[in-house]
């Protein structure tokens, strides 16, 4: 009964592993775009977005970003900042695992990571007195090494993911809006 | 050993057109009845961002734009994208799309047909 429970477990981990979406979904408009969509934009009552983008640029670097890329005539912008990403939680769990397995598994833990962000200014209406600010968080995260048994895990495994905390675009936004003197409203 | 040493031969069809890249093309392209350029490039980057992609690079001047994105809810696969907009007459013009899965061109006419289909919602809603 047990071994059965552990056999139908680790089915469901291993197909947890190999989950494939179709190409063709990912280019699809799901429940969730409009969610994200509210959460990275804002939108600023002012024609002028060359001034919205530079103050963006700005607030980027208050947060200790490096721009990397700008493109003005589309209201593009790219930044990004390179910071350690040791958890103290992450160390616990290593010793750990390495009591629990006498010393076989020494698991790898994060080290360093890249966060990243794409931002966007647009005029919304035709005359240009209102523009909007999206921008998109994202992370990639660099593991350190580790051992499991006799085999040596090199370092330089990488993991991503996007930043979907609402409270990280808030404060963005609350820093642009204060930036430029103009309340940020929501769509 | 001695394979080794050969060394590999350059096809010679290597720059060559094939039908099914003429297909592929007519797949990936698609005029719209739209005057100005520049905001159709911004309604190309609006939608890639519907969409999730991360804008990686964009140049007005030859109306690129470049994005990426995971294949979620797996973070190991990345689909790149890579958009071109260019005036065809006064009023209209032409948007092509290439995407890749890792390393392996997508051929599925699906996906372009979904891409444009949140291209057009879009550029209509620019419009408005």
């Amino acid at each position: 009964m047990v071994r059965t429970g552990i056999f139908l477990i680790s089915l469901v981990l291993l197909n947890g592993c190999v989950t494939h979406t179709e190409p063709a979904e990912l280019f699809q408009l799901t429940a969730e775009t409009a969610k994200h969509r509210a959460m990275q934009t804002r939108f600023f009552e002012t024609p002028n977005e060359k001034e919205l983008l530079s103050a963006s640029a700005a607030v980027l670097q208050d947060l200790g970003f490096q721009v990397e890329e700008s493109v003005r005539e589309v209201g593009f912008l790219r930044a990004t900042k390179e910071r350690s990403a040791r958890e103290y939680g992450q160390y616990i769990q290593r010793a750990l695992f390495l009591v629990l397995s006498l010393g076989k598994l020494l698991t790898p833990v994060d080290l360093h990571q890249k966060i990243a962000a794409g931002l966007i200014t647009k005029p919304l209406n035709q005359e240009a007195t209102r523009q909007q600010v999206r921008i998109v968080f994202y992370r990639v995260v660099w593991k350190g090494d580790g051992q499991a048994d006799r085999q040596y895990i090199p370092p330089g495994q990488q993991h991503m993911e996007m930043i979907r905390d609402p409270e990280i675009y808030q404060q963005f936004f609350a820093k642009l809006s204060k930036a430029v003197f103009l309340e940020a409203h929501t769509i | 050993m001695l394979y080794g040493c050969s060394t590999p031969q350059t096809p010679q069809n290597l720059l060559a057109l094939t039908d099914a890249q003429l297909k592929i093309r007519s797949i990936q392209t698609r005029t719209f009845d739209v005057k100005d350029r520049n905001a159709a490039i911004r309604g190309v980057i609006a939608s890639l961002q519907d969409l999730g992609f991360i804008i990686e690079r964009a140049n007005e001047p030859l109306g690129l734009v470049t994005a990426a994105r995971f294949a979620e809810p797996n973070y190991y696969d990345v689909i790149s994208v890579t958009v071109t907009v260019r005036q065809d007459t006064k009023d209209s013009l032409t948007i092509r799309a290439n995407a890749v899965y890792n390393n392996k061109p997508i051929e599925d006419p699906k996906v372009y047909q979904n891409f444009f289909a949140s291209l057009e919602r879009s550029l209509f809603l620019t419009k408005e």
